[in-house]
């Protein structure tokens, strides 16, 4: 089992790295996007601007990598916080901009009366299927983000966090392709048993 | 429904952690490193590190504590002191800082804050403002630590800040600080009122019904805690016990 992580120099990705360490995981970062074959598992993380991370993979040349492996190779992919953001078809993050489109629906700012944006720190998650989830017992997370996906078909929602009267999208899962808003990586022990979870469920 | 965050706050000067009254008088409190994977394992929601001396000093923090301070625990680091411009939070950033904490530099010159918005995202970007009563009962911010006086309604630099990109808000009352006495709760109910970003309050906690009262009278979004865990017998989980108890919704340590 080999975990690559995409070393596209947006955001921080050491955090993710240590927290697959934490169980001995083989996990790399992947800085060649030729590379990508050689793992089970990709992780796109980050945080940041959707529009600089779309340039940055475009011009890294993961692009078209990461298209082929998800959708030719039907590798397992794990996006986080941004990283799942791009798994959309696109998002209104300063203009409009175009992602990978691997799940139906958009990415908008979040908007709501006397709603506090970014949102920031711990919120509950609410799943519909307990396979990642295993062990978790808080199910509380660390989310840091100010737009969020708005999926189009129902049945590729895995989680949900309420926040204000907004019910965010924060899990999402379609076949081989698994994106969360919030940060495993940053939120202690049930962060750690829900990655280890999608390394042992998804790959 | 989003919990109440209970933060320790780590002034720190260069790699040890420090603890003063006021902003001055300090005293060497220990190891940061230590002290942060105790507070990890305690259920601290984050941890805010700030380097007092950074700004005096022409520096930023030491981004090897960072790195080693995240290889160690697994919860959010801000990091702030310091930070002149983008190229120094990138060093941040790639240190492992999940958010900068901006002051001096971003009250002096607020384009910057744009700048790292733009750059890092808002919800990356938290600015700290240490302010101070005037005689005539109006908040002043400070900068330097405390020891320089900024002529600004606090009011319109924190709409200013946000407007161009700050995502939340630590706000010091100075007066407060280090001294255990209990939050000044109506400025935090105040700029509650005010703003629309997140906000940590600062200064003054040094009891359980401390923390209480705050988030009973202001909605503040988390607490910074700093002398009363590192000079008095609490730790975060009979905190959260206690909080837990007075219906304020903190996460389950």
């Amino acid at each position: 089992m080999k975990i690559g992580i995409v070393n596209y120099s947006i955001g921080n990705v050491g955090s993710v790295h240590r927290a697959f360490d934490f169980y001995g995981y083989d996990v790399s970062l992947v800085s060649d996007p030729k590379d990508l074959d050689r793992f089970d598992l990709i992780v796109l993380a980050g945080v940041g601007n959707f529009p600089v991370a779309v340039d940055r993979l475009k011009t890294l040349h993961f692009w078209d990598a990461l298209n082929e492996a998800a959708l030719i190779k039907k590798k397992a992919i794990l996006g986080i916080c941004l990283g799942m953001q791009l798994f959309g078809e696109g998002s209104e993050e300063d203009g409009e901009t175009q992602g990978f489109g691997w799940i139906k629906g958009r990415v908008e700012k979040m908007k709501g009366e006397g709603l506090r944006v970014p949102h920031m720190g711990w919120n509950q998650v609410s799943v519909s299927d307990e396979s990642f989830f295993r062990g978790v017992r808080a199910r509380s997370f660390y989310f840091m983000h100010s737009y969020r996906f708005v999926p189009q078909e129902k049945g590729d929602v895995l989680v949900t966090t309420l926040y204000g009267d907004l019910t965010i999208a924060s899990g999402l899962r379609k076949e081989n392709i698994l994106g969360v808003q919030f940060h495993p990586e940053k939120s202690q022990g049930d962060g750690l048993r829900f990655l280890k979870n999608v390394v042992e469920g998804l790959a | 429904m989003i919990s109440k965050r209970i933060i320790p706050l780590f002034l720190l000067s260069g790699l040890r952690l420090v603890k003063g009254s006021q902003f001055t008088s300090r005293i060497d409190v220990g190891d940061p490193l230590s002290q942060a994977m105790i507070y990890d394992a305690q259920g601290a929601d984050e941890i805010i590190c700030v380097d007092i001396d950074a700004a005096d000093e022409g520096r930023t923090i030491v981004p090897e504590l960072i790195e080693k301070m995240i290889t160690e625990c697994r919860l959010p680091v801000a990091a702030g002191g310091g930070i002149r411009n983008v190229k120094d939070a990138h060093r941040c950033f790639a240190a492992g800082a999940d958010k900068i904490v901006v002051n001096t530099h971003g009250v002096l010159n607020p384009a910057l804050v744009g700048e790292l918005a733009k750059e890092f995202g808002t919800q990356s970007v938290v600015v700290s403002l240490d302010v101070k009563k005037d005689p005539g009962g109006e908040y002043r911010p400070y900068v330097f630590s405390g020891k320089q006086r900024v002529e600004a309604d606090l009011d319109v630099l924190l709409k200013q800040l946000i407007g161009l990109g700050a995502g939340e808000i630590i706000l010091t009352a100075i007066d407060r600080e280090g001294r255990l006495k209990g939050f000044d709760v109506e400025l935090y109910h105040w700029a509650r009122s005010r703003i629309d970003v997140p906000l940590i309050a600062s200064g003054g906690a040094g009891s359980y019904d401390d923390l209480a009262a705050l988030f009973h009278q202001s909605d503040c979004d988390g607490a910074a805690v700093g002398t009363m865990l590192f000079l008095r017998d609490y730790d975060i989980v009979r905190i959260k016990a206690y909080l837990t108890g007075k219906k304020v919704a903190v996460r389950d340590a």
